[in-house]
């Protein structure tokens, strides 16, 4: 009687434990959602001290993943944890690096946001940006309910949309490399702006992998490079499995 | 005081036990039959309670059973107190599903949630607003969902202050939801609003006084330069010389409302908080008072109480504004008799910036309203000293974003005193008294 309720004692403070990096992973995305999207409005409206301001919140961003991995080491060392629980440590501290680097682009858009702000705005006031930049706060937030919610079908939506994002990275190469054939003057702020399309594609495959860890954690399948139909059926397969 | 129930009760114990006595002086045998006697009592007693806790025992489905006496009574107490419970039950469930449908038509989100911020339930709009899931986010804590990192700060100080807005994306859009958290014993509820529309128009007025008052300002400029122009002009007619004064006050003064407006407008576009830049705070004031005594020669005496050496963590042109328009009203209402006092002095937990005249004071009932845009204690006199109008308006408005509280306390005819408190996290840390 009393082991068991011993080891039920271990095991709930241990779920808290879990529980509480969890929460501290979803604040940390939650902090880089926000920035990403000041980050957006800031090249949209050229507001350079906003842009300088983000550029230099990234430190942050940096200090959240230094502190949650250690809480995850000091975890993993004390609480040994197996099985699925060992899977949602390996998964927080993957998607802390992902986030982390998201932090890193933001932190560039910002950075080109307050320079680009000083150059003249082009006529369609960066639309294209900005719908770009919409996918991306998209993928970016319902990788991260997936993750909160354990929802590996949302998660695997997330990394459907990343080819969405894809396109459109190519379409605004295209139109950038128009507008420097047109006009030579052009090339520099098209340069800047390539940075920008080029950061906000990485975000987008960084908020995939966080869908894809999310999977892992659920379902324990690695799907990182197979192709997502082949994932899914996967998916589908264990699932069977485990209800028969 | 016996009741009826019980005095027969007793009545027929006594009754019997003496029917055993007189039997047994009778027959003999006397302790027998009051052995008899009781033992009969006794098994009644028993058959009464045996029929009684079987009855509460399956009470739904058979009758009350028919007992006299006191356990008659009971029967009938535990019956009544039975049916009031099945009611009050039955009236709890109606209330309950009109709440129900009462929280599902509410235009308002409502999220219920511990000490420990899991959600434990919402309504559906709050379910639409923050995009919350019924059965599968409950006892998720509500930062996982709404992550923006004001919600969290909020919850951590227990929901201190009037609430926040959050911007969200839904269906492409950005959406401002306004949160507010209630404390209701064990509980909290977190009230979800749609303020889009309130934001989006709040915007619209602040950049329509912005731009207005940049557009006013070119023109003004223009118009002071001609009037100076001509002031200057040695062949003027003399009768024209008063006029093109009063024109150069009223230009002069025009241009410090836009000013103001300007500076007012740039504080309300800053966000809620201002920076944290190191400020020395003693330097300001001591160049502040020596500014505004080389301007008045004549005017009231100055005086600087510095008993705290600490500086500010803060924006040093709102700290400046707010030293400097509390100074000039104060100069401004202080015949040139009277002691103006600028004080600075702190502790750990805080510093206080007063600012102390002998002038002529403010009635109380002006005191809540004093921080108004162009609220004016005197219609007459005001406009002739020239302020803006909105002097304490600024003032307010660059002390709460410095997290801070301005206190007034002014007695008419003595004098009035302006106090700014600044919060401990405020201070700069080497905190020393000189």
């Amino acid at each position: 009687m009393e082991a068991a309720d011993l080891g039920q004692h271990i095991s709930r403070r241990f779920n808290e434990d879990l529980e509480r990096v969890r929460s501290r992973v979803l604040q940390m995305g939650g902090f880089v959602e926000q920035q990403l999207q000041l980050a957006i409005t800031a090249l949209a409206e050229g507001d350079s001290e906003s842009g300088e301001r983000i550029a230099r919140d990234d430190y942050k961003v940096n200090q959240m993943e230094v502190a949650i991995d250690e809480e995850c080491g000091r975890i993993l060392a004390t609480r040994q944890p197996t099985a699925s629980d060992l899977r949602v440590m390996v998964a927080i501290i993957k998607t802390i690096t992902d986030l982390e680097r998201i932090g890193d682009e933001v932190e560039k858009v910002g950075f080109i946001a307050a320079r680009l702000a000083t150059m003249e705005t082009p006529a369609d006031h960066y639309r294209a940006i900005r719908h770009l930049g919409r996918l991306v706060t998209e993928m970016l937030h319902d990788a991260l309910h997936a993750f909160a919610r354990l929802d590996a079908d949302q998660a695997i939506a997330v990394a459907r949309r990343d080819r969405h994002v894809d396109l459109e990275y190519e379409t605004i190469q295209r139109q950038q490399i128009t507008f420097m054939m047109e006009d030579p003057r052009q090339i520099r702020r098209a340069l800047e702006v390539m940075w920008v399309v080029r950061a906000l594609e990485r975000i987008g495959d960084h908020a995939k992998n966080i869908g894809e860890y999310t999977v892992y954690m659920v379902h324990g399948k690695d799907i990182r490079h197979l192709s997502l139909d082949a994932a899914e059926q996967q998916i589908r397969a264990t699932a069977e499995e485990r209800r028969g | 005081m016996l009741s009826p129930v019980w005095s027969f009760a007793l009545a027929r114990l006594v009754l019997a036990l003496a029917v055993a006595v007189a039997l047994g002086l009778l027959f003999g045998h006397v302790a027998l039959w009051l052995v008899v006697v009781l033992g009969g009592a006794l098994g009644w007693q028993f058959a009464s309670l045996y029929r009684l806790q079987h009855w509460l025992r399956f009470r739904s489905q058979e009758d009350p059973p028919d007992l006299g006496g006191v356990w008659g009574d009971v029967v009938a107490l535990v019956g009544r107190l039975y049916r009031s419970k099945k009611f009050h039950r039955r009236r709890t469930l109606v209330l309950l599903r009109e709440f129900r449908r009462f929280a599902a038509v509410l235009p308002d989100g409502v999220v219920l949630l511990t000490v420990r911020h899991e959600i434990r339930w919402f309504n559906p709009a709050a379910a639409r607003l923050l995009e919350l899931r019924r059965k599968l986010d409950f006892g998720a804590p509500i930062t996982n969902l709404v992550r923006d990192p004001a919600l969290a700060r909020y919850l951590e100080c227990a929901g201190a202050g009037p609430g926040i807005v959050v911007r969200v994306q839904r269906e492409g859009a950005e959406r401002c939801l306004a949160l507010a958290l209630v404390e209701a014993g064990a509980w909290r509820l977190l009230l979800v609003r749609d303020v889009s529309r309130e934001t989006a128009l709040l915007e619209m007025r602040k950049d329509f006084i912005a731009n207005a008052s940049h557009e006013l300002r070119s023109p003004l400029t223009v118009i002071a330069g001609y009037v100076e122009a001509l002031q200057d002009e040695p062949d003027l007619d003399d009768e024209w010389r008063a006029p093109l004064a009063d024109m150069r006050r009223q230009a002069e003064r025009m241009r410090r409302i836009v000013e103001d407006l300007l500076e007012l407008s740039r504080l309300e576009a800053g966000g809620e908080e201002a920076s944290f830049d190191p400020v020395d705070m003693p330097a300001l004031l001591e160049q502040l008072v020596r500014d505004a005594g080389s301007r008045r020669p004549d005017g009231p005496r100055l005086q600087t109480e510095i008993s705290a050496g600490c500086g500010l963590l803060g924006n040093a042109p709102e700290l400046q504004s707010i030293a400097a328009n509390l100074l000039a009203n104060a100069l401004q209402y202080t015949p040139a008799g009277g002691t103006v006092t600028v004080r600075w002095s702190g502790d750990a937990g805080g510093a206080c910036l007063a600012v102390a005249d002998t002038g002529i004071g403010i009635a109380a009932q002006h005191l809540p309203r004093l921080t108004e845009r162009f609220y004016r204690v005197d219609k007459g006199r005001s406009r002739d000293s020239g302020g803006s109008g909105l002097g304490l308006a600024i003032v307010r408005h660059a002390v709460q974003r410095h997290g801070g509280r301005l206190e007034i306390v002014s007695v008419e005819g003595q004098g009035s005193t302006f106090t700014v408190h600044f919060p401990a996290r405020r201070l700069q840390q080497f905190c020393n008294n000189p």
